[in-house]
């Protein structure tokens, strides 16, 4: 098997990457609040090049203050593809519950523990859909979503290890701190690109600076 | 065009909706198994027919759909079903409803602007009924069909959270069976199963429909009364004491009486857990032992 080419991605591309990540976090955050009554706020995202032998090492290193967590996991599919991690300290689900509400019903009916996950898959879904899809948006692309999937660690460490990533392969991670203003949770997002979208991600990055010049 | 009839020959239902929810397209699927014809539908809107569905929860994932363009994913997990429609699988005793996994996605148009939400419902019954059987096997006593240890290990974590987050009372009865030894030995090991398996039945029997009835091992049994406080379970503790003393197991041409000894504890504010819960009905249980059995003793918080 041939290696893939290492991808050239400049500090330039980064840039742009960077405001677009801005524009499409600032946007998904104002709708959120304005058409889901979600209050989330992004913080100004960071982004990075790593090869996926740096990844677990990477967000690790960003999670290491929490205790215990709980990860929802989803796969992203277009020519932006990848996957989207979202890091929740473990008493999350807890307070999130009546977020979505109808908090009564459905505490009455299951079991506490599947409740939690449950709607940190379904907040958890509609946050990553809101980010990744205002990207996906600005960069004139279409997605389509796999089921989240909710993890629950007791050792942060543990949870970034598995084997993700074709270890050859070179990832751009998005990384933002979110929290929910009303409920005093924050917690992280990070967008891990595949190799295979990043040849697409430097020219779509391209046409969107020519739209503005 | 011939490609188009997938719609009505694909084994899932498919739904359209304009963004304010009027029905736009029910394919054969959703027509069969809802009994409306799609002329009856379409240019209505969803909650004419199915009001249960206007709920903040639904609602606020259609928005989330229009406006971002995700995906949304309805587990039956969490929601059992979407469209209340009957089960047409064999395993149809287990459920009134066909249990569903439902997907809502966005509809773009050439620009890429988003037009229209679908609804994909899949019948996913049969492996709900499959999932259910493992979770009884897993959690249910073979002898006595009632709970068994790592349901309860597993059941009272989650309702220790529900008091500490509620307040709600919660009691536990720790029970076993007077001189059990001596039944096996008298009259052999089966007939001692079918004590437990007769014993276990009169006391289910007499339990509410949210108590639990748990063999925690062996002889000995616990039952779980959510929503009880002491003086209510005492009183749930004396009804089956007194009903399992005016029974008599049958076995062979034998009739054996039984008695049971209960000790009843309620879970304490000041130390919410399961391990002090389960502490204090055994004291009380050890207490009922020694103070000469078949009665009743209640621990209360030191």
């Amino acid at each position: 098997m041939s290696r893939q080419p290492e991808p050239i991605f400049t500090a330039n591309e980064r840039d742009i990457l960077q405001e677009v990540m801005n524009i499409g976090f600032g946007k998904a955050s104002a709708d959120l609040a304005e058409v889901i009554d979600i209050y989330v706020v992004l913080s100004v995202p960071e982004v990075a090049l790593l090869d996926a032998s740096e990844l677990a090492g990477y967000i690790g290193g960003e999670i290491r203050d929490f205790e215990r967590i709980s990860v929802v996991e989803q796969s992203f599919m277009g020519r932006f593809q990848g996957v989207a991690l979202l890091i929740f300290p473990s008493e999350a689900g807890r307070k999130l519950i009546s977020i979505l509400g109808q908090e009564d019903e459905q505490t009455a009916l299951h079991s506490v523990a599947l409740l939690e996950r449950e709607t940190l898959m379904e907040v958890g879904n509609i946050l990553i859909g809101a980010c990744v899809g205002k990207l996906a948006e600005l960069l004139d692309d279409q997605i389509a979503y796999s089921p989240p999937r909710v993890l629950v660690e007791d050792d942060p460490r543990e949870t970034v290890t598995r084997d993700m990533f074709n270890p050859d392969s070179t990832a751009i991670v998005m990384r933002t701190l979110f929290s929910f203003e009303n409920e005093n949770i924050s917690g992280y997002l990070f967008l891990i690109t595949r190799n295979e979208s990043i040849a697409w991600m430097v020219s779509a990055l391209h046409s969107f600076m020519e739209r503005y010049e | 065009m011939i490609s188009p009839r997938i719609f009505e020959v694909i084994n899932i239902g498919l739904v359209i909706l304009d963004p304010d929810l009027t029905v736009r397209h029910w394919n054969r699927w959703m027509e069969l198994h809802s009994g409306i014809p799609e002329a009856g539908i379409v240019g209505k809107s969803l909650f004419d027919h199915y009001p249960g569905l206007n709920t903040t929860r639904f609602t606020k994932n259609c928005k989330s759909v229009l406006t971002f363009g995700n995906f949304c994913f309805f587990s039956q997990k969490l929601h059992r079903w979407l469209f209340p429609f009957k089960p047409v699988t064999s395993f149809s005793g287990m459920f009134d409803r066909m249990q569903q996994s439902c997907t809502m996605g966005p509809l773009r148009d050439d620009g890429n602007a988003i037009r229209q939400l679908f609804i994909s419902v899949q019948d996913v019954t049969e492996v709900a009924a499959y999932e259910r059987r493992l979770v009884e096997l897993n959690t249910r006593d073979p002898l006595t069909g009632s709970f068994n240890r790592r349901f309860l290990d597993s059941r009272l974590p989650d309702e220790c959270e529900r008091h500490k987050r509620y307040g709600r009372p919660l009691s536990l009865l720790m029970w076993d069976i007077d001189h059990f030894k001596r039944v096996n030995d008298t009259h052999g090991h089966q007939c001692g199963d079918e004590v437990l398996k007769s014993v276990a039945a009169v006391v289910g029997s007499e339990l509410r429909l949210t108590d639990m009835l748990i063999r925690y091992g062996g002889e000995e049994f616990c039952c779980l009364l959510p929503e009880t406080r002491m003086d209510t379970a005492i009183s749930v503790a004396e009804r089956i004491r007194a009903c399992v003393e005016a029974h008599s197991v049958k076995c062979g041409d034998e009739a054996i009486r039984i008695t049971i000894s209960v000790g009843v504890g309620e879970l304490d504010s000041d130390s919410p857990y399961q391990e002090a819960l389960i502490a204090l009905a055994d004291k009380a249980l050890y207490e009922a032992k020694t103070s000469g059995r078949n009665r009743v003793v209640a621990q209360p918080h030191a």
